[in-house]
């Protein structure tokens, strides 16, 4: 029952044939009008991806080096985008190398690439702002929202009292500042209304509300007769409320970016709407909660929509908190779960299990990447305008090593990524050096981040 | 002038880092470096150095007194061990009894000197949890909102809990969902009368001579500044209203800035039949997502002591502690009439509040968070093709066993050893059927005798037993790092990240019969013995509970063996025995309750400086056959919970 609904529900997406009807609808828009504001080019989007405990490390690693190799059998999902990879080999995260734990530093720090503080709460801090929010600060103004994030599970609550850290440190990758954390968002419904409720076909808009200004303008001055009695690290946390007003208050003001949102909004993509919104419904009412896989897919093709529609620039996902326990025996051959399998003790049968479940997460990392193939944008197609990265802080689960980190890079960036390579850089290169060209490839070239020593010029075209 | 100028700025430098007030000089740290750092040097420095850290803890970079203080919970834990003899270990030289002794008074005379001032540790401002929020919306608008579906999830600090204030966090998505929220409550308020009408007792009709009054102001005069009679009559819904979801009276200003938003919703509705009450929803949802409501906040004064905060503060901890929620309007008479810092008074609100129905709150905020069983009953991870049996009801039955087996424990019993052992439990058909126990029948929990000795208190609770469990199976390991670390707060240091391959341990556990061999490989190399020890034993004499808590005799046809020797020596036979033996550890416990029970209250994590409080509380429960009436009456009459001190650290630590 459930399966033959997952091969219909890949038909339909299929068969939305994107490609065929978009260019139909951007030749129906007047000369000398794009429906990117300023600019005729499309903007560049970039995706940053988070898989927990690492992989099996016999089995990902292609053969063969540059445009001339063979995938892997973790990375056979992605052989029909294997044109527009990069798989980048023997990068180091320095600062995640530490004696103290195996998990929460290498996650916290994953796009951050800072030494993480050891704490349960006070002094919070995992070094510095993330890459994606970095990113979001300079590109953000021209979108609805600034980043979006999204993951499978909420935030692992309790602290993990023999380690001495919060789980908190695991259930983030995207930080607005070193010690601020973003909030991400696991439901797809909610995450799906957030950005698109008013645009579903057959369900009436939510009124607009006129007040709404009014309403925040009145609590923000609140904050600010508050913010007098406070102490200075009270003045720290109220800080976080009245910038978060501000930056709802700024998505109110700018009518620009609702705009061109809008325009996005072709009637193609309205019925895309219709479908996901009730693939949603579908899977509220019959998901049993094992297989994520239902879920992950709708986040992701949220988060396609999100770009397609150019909602924002910048999105993070996380397939699992850190040191994720996950049940994966819903996986054909996987009896046990993620971070037990993955301490695999160098035993076949876990070494097998342990691949199964990478494989997994390169399924779903594929389906993406195709459906954003299948998206025709100005000469090419979404992905041909993204950069996609996937990867996890540490290398092989059973060793917790932050070396030789298993990374992907998808996308041409717009035309700034060279693709189609397997690539080995020098032994310990910087994880911060993939970062640095990330940003490089967003527009934001005038930072050195973290401890990064160049770019990463073999994949820069 | 000191002679000393670096000596006089160090103390500066460590008071903005560690927050812990010392004064460190010369006699402290000659003293310090010539009688107590050489036995350190001479018997912890060849484990405990900068790059070996053994056990994650480095002794050898304390030069001057201040470092001694400033981690006095490590130095406090030093003693411990080298008073008891458990460090240095085994195999390596002893100390003599003079080092014994001459080390363990040179810390103490530094800890002592730094705790000799009170210190009642920083109070920060608080967003509310979402549990918080929940329960402040069903006591203010009577409607009951699932804020933890709805809001992005918070994470846990301190001890363990989602009320730490580090942890709770502001960010774009919530502010809108928050405002959603306001929307959607007060819209499902006003769908039900009866609701409505406590908020709003009776909706401002305007008379005929009002309305032509009203017209001629707005429609003609285009002025709003004349509506005296529907803006009393707001104000008396309005400022009641604000005032519990603020925990405090409104000034004037803000009062006035309330009302004019009022006049200014209301000058757009009034011709609308129900305009009076849609003006005051439109008002109340400013209410409900001002930082006043949705964070704790307790004024900074510019005074060198730690200082009383304000009684309409005080009534806040009180009613967040013991109803995860605002005070009622009792309590906030209470605090406006009487003085809420008097012991008497404090015990008193405290005793009726604990009898209220809505202490329920924090038996589950408290037991479901401590014993870690919300995560593990809300998002199970439990196999449920392995395990069909764990369905809802037999899940959500696990929960509330828990819940309210510690409500009776605090409230009723009043004996907080029940939860290492009693013989009664919580139960209904479903779990009485999973746990094999005849005669109960019925979906309602109710309290049961138990015969079995093996199955009281929480060792025996299926939701605790499943939440030391992996997905498919047990682990002992887990289960034993579960009690050394939830029940007596003496956690097993982390597994190296590197953990070395055991050669003859390359095979894994299909199922639970080579458990117990397997095992005792772990336990033999030197770097994981150690721990191992302490925790498998542990784990295997609960084996005769599966991963989802039932009773079972045998894996498969091989009989389970249940006993265990434990890392003291100690002999047991099965849980029964075990749970006795944890009886006997009823000191560890108590500090670990009252550690946990601290953080919960301050929402900050507990250090050094708590350790007079901290030892108060453990006192009132040694000394009380562990009563936790008074354990409670004892926090909320100590020292931290009335007291807060200035965060002005610039200023105010050059002023000194």
């Amino acid at each position: 029952m459930e399966k033959s609904w997952h091969i219909s529900r890949r038909r339909m997406l299929k068969g939305m044939g994107a490609c065929i009807a978009l260019p139909l609808l951007e030749a129906m828009i007047p000369p000398g009008f794009s429906s990117f504001s300023g600019a005729n080019q499309p903007p560049q989007r970039m995706a940053c991806m988070y898989m927990a405990n690492g992989v099996n490390p016999y089995k990902w690693t292609p053969e063969g080096w540059g445009s001339n190799f063979t995938l892997s059998p973790i990375l056979q999902p992605l052989k029909n985008v294997k044109h527009q990879l990069n798989i980048l080999g023997e990068l180091y995260n320095r600062n995640s190398d530490t004696r103290q734990e195996g998990h929460f530093t290498k996650t916290a720090n994953f796009l951050t690439s800072m030494r993480i503080t050891k704490t349960v709460d006070s002094g919070l801090d995992c070094g510095g702002i993330s890459v994606d929010q970095l990113v979001a600060n300079k590109v953000g103004k021209e979108t609805m929202f600034p980043s979006l994030q999204y993951g499978v599970d909420r935030i692992d609550t309790g602290i993990c009292k023999s380690t001495g850290f919060t789980r908190l440190y695991g259930s983030s990758i995207s930080w607005a500042s070193r010690n601020q954390p973003c909030a991400k968002e696991i439901d797809p419904r909610l995450a799906f209304d957030r950005i698109f409720r008013n645009y579903i076909p057959g369900k009436p808009p939510v009124p607009f509300d006129p007040n709404k200004k009014s309403v925040l303008d009145l609590v923000q001055s609140d904050a600010q007769k508050l913010n007098r009695q406070l102490g200075v690290s009270d003045r720290n946390k109220l800080s976080e409320y009245m910038e978060s007003i501000r930056s709802v208050e700024k998505r109110l003001e700018d009518r620009q970016n609702l705009k061109d949102f809008e325009a996005r909004i072709t009637p193609d993509v309205r019925e895309e709407l219709a479908r996901m919104d009730t693939r949603i419904d579908e899977w509220a009412e019959y998901s049993e909660g094992v297989d994520i896989t239902p879920k992950v897919r709708l986040l992701l093709d949220i988060m396609v929509l999100a770009f397609q529609c150019d909602a924002t620039r910048v999105t993070t996902f996380m397939f699992g908190n850190s040191a994720n326990n996950r049940n994966f025996s819903f996986l054909e051959g996987v009896f046990d779960t993620h971070h037990s399998i993955s301490h695999h003790k160098d035993d076949p049968k876990n070494l097998d299990q342990y691949e199964r479940i990478n494989r997994w997460h390169m399924e779903q990392y594929a389906y993406m990447l195709e459906k954003m193939q299948d998206i025709c944008e100005g000469e090419g197609t979404l992905l041909d305008n993204s950069m996609v990265m996937i990867g996890s802080g540490l290398r092989d689960g059973n060793r917790h090593s932050c070396h030789n980190l298993p990374i992907v890079v998808a996308g041409k960036g717009g035309g700034k990524l060279k693709t189609g390579q397997n690539l080995q850089f020098a032994k310990d290169t910087p994880f911060a050096n993939l970062h640095q060209t990330m940003m490089k490839v967003m527009g934001v070239d005038d930072v050195q981040f973290a401890d990064s020593t160049g770019d990463l010029c073999e994949i820069l075209a | 002038m000191s002679p000393f100028p670096h000596f006089r700025l160090l103390p500066l430098a460590f008071l903005c880092i560690f927050s812990v007030r010392v004064y460190a000089d010369t006699e402290d740290d000659f003293r310090w470096r010539k009688e107590v750092r050489p036995i350190i040097r001479n018997h912890c420095s060849s484990c405990h150095n900068l790059s070996e850290k053994k056990g994650g803890i480095n002794l050898d970079d304390t030069d001057f007194a201040v470092g001694v203080t400033s981690r006095g919970e490590l130095y406090q834990n030093v003693v411990r061990q080298v008073q008891a003899g458990t460090m240095p270990p085994m195999g390596k030289p002893r100390m003599s009894h003079e080092e014994v002794e001459q080390m363990v008074a040179g810390i103490n005379r530094l800890l002592d000197k730094a705790l000799s001032e009170p210190d009642p540790g920083d109070a920060i401002l608080r967003r509310m949890s979402h549990r918080e929020y929940r329960h402040a919306i069903l006591d203010m608008v009577g409607v009951d909102f699932d804020a933890k579906a709805f809001f992005p999830s918070d994470a846990s600090g301190g001890e363990g809990f989602d009320n730490q204030s580090r942890v709770l966090f502001f960010t774009p998505l919530l502010i809108e969902r928050y405002y959603e929220a306001a929307d959607s409550i007060l819209r499902a308020a006003r769908r039900q009368e009866t609701l409505w009408r406590k908020i709003v007792p009776e909706s401002y009709q305007p008379g005929i001579g009002e309305q032509i009054s009203l017209w001629w102001n707005l429609q003609v005069l285009k002025k709003d500044d004349d509506m005296k009679k529907p803006v009393a009559a707001a104000e008396k819904v309005l400022i009641p209203f604000a005032t519990i979801a603020y925990r405090r009276f409104l000034s004037q200003e803000e009062t006035d800035q309330l009302l004019s938003f009022f006049r200014e919703m209301y000058a757009a509705r009034w011709q609308n039949q129900d305009g009076f009450d849609q003006a005051i929803t439109e008002t109340l949802k400013t209410v409900l997502i001002s930082p006043n409501f949705l964070y704790r906040s307790e004024t900074n004064l510019s005074l060198t002591k730690p200082y009383l905060i304000s009684n309409f503060e005080l009534a806040t901890r009180l009613s967040f502690l013991l109803w995860s929620s605002v005070p009622d309007s009792q309590l906030l008479d209470v605090a406006y009439r009487e003085n809420l810092h008097d012991p008497e008074i404090i015990r008193r609100e405290g005793l009726r509040m604990m009898a209220d129905p809505r202490f329920m709150r924090f038996a589950e905020a408290f037991s479901g968070q401590w014993l870690g069983v919300e995560q593990a009953m809300t998002e199970p991870k439990t196999d449920t093709k392995k395990f069909p049996e764990f369905d809802d009801a037999l899940r959500s039955a696990m929960y509330q066993e828990v819940v309210q087996y510690f409500y009776h424990v605090f409230y009723r019993s009043r004996n907080l050893l029940d939860l290492i052992d009693s013989d009664y439990t919580f139960l209904n058909e479903t779990l009485a059927r999973h746990y094999g126990i005849e005669g109960v029948a019925g979906d309602e929990m109710r309290a049961v005798l138990l015969s079995d000795k093996s199955r009281g208190g929480v060792l025996g609770m299926g939701a605790v037993l499943t939440a030391s469990s992996l997905p498919t199976r047990t682990s002992p390991v887990l289960r034993g790092k579960w009690v050394l670390e939830q029940m007596l707060g003496t956690p097993p240091p982390p597994p190296p990240p590197d953990v070395p391959e055991l050669e003859d341990a390359k095979k894994s556990v299909k199922n639970e019969l080579d458990l117990r061999e397997l095992l005792s490989l772990h336990r033999a190399p030197s770097t994981c013995a150690g721990c191992h020890q302490k925790m498998a034993p542990i784990g295997l004499g609960l084996e005769n509970f599966d991963a989802i808590g039932r009773w079972r005799e045998k894996y498969g046809e091989t009989p389970i063996d249940a006993s265990g020797v434990l890392v003291t020596g100690q002999q047991f036979e099965g849980p029964a025995a075990l749970k006795e033996i944890l009886c006997e550890d009823r000191e560890k416990f108590a500090r670990n309750i009252s550690r946990k029970l601290l953080s919960y209250a301050l929402g900050r994590g507990v250090g050094f400086t708590d350790s007079p409080t901290i030892n108060q509380m453990t006192e009132s429960l040694t000394q009380n056959n562990f009563d936790s009436q008074e354990l409670m009456l004892t926090l909320i009459t100590s020292y931290p919970f009335h007291y807060k001190r200035s965060d002005m650290p610039e200023r105010y630590n050059n002023d000194q």
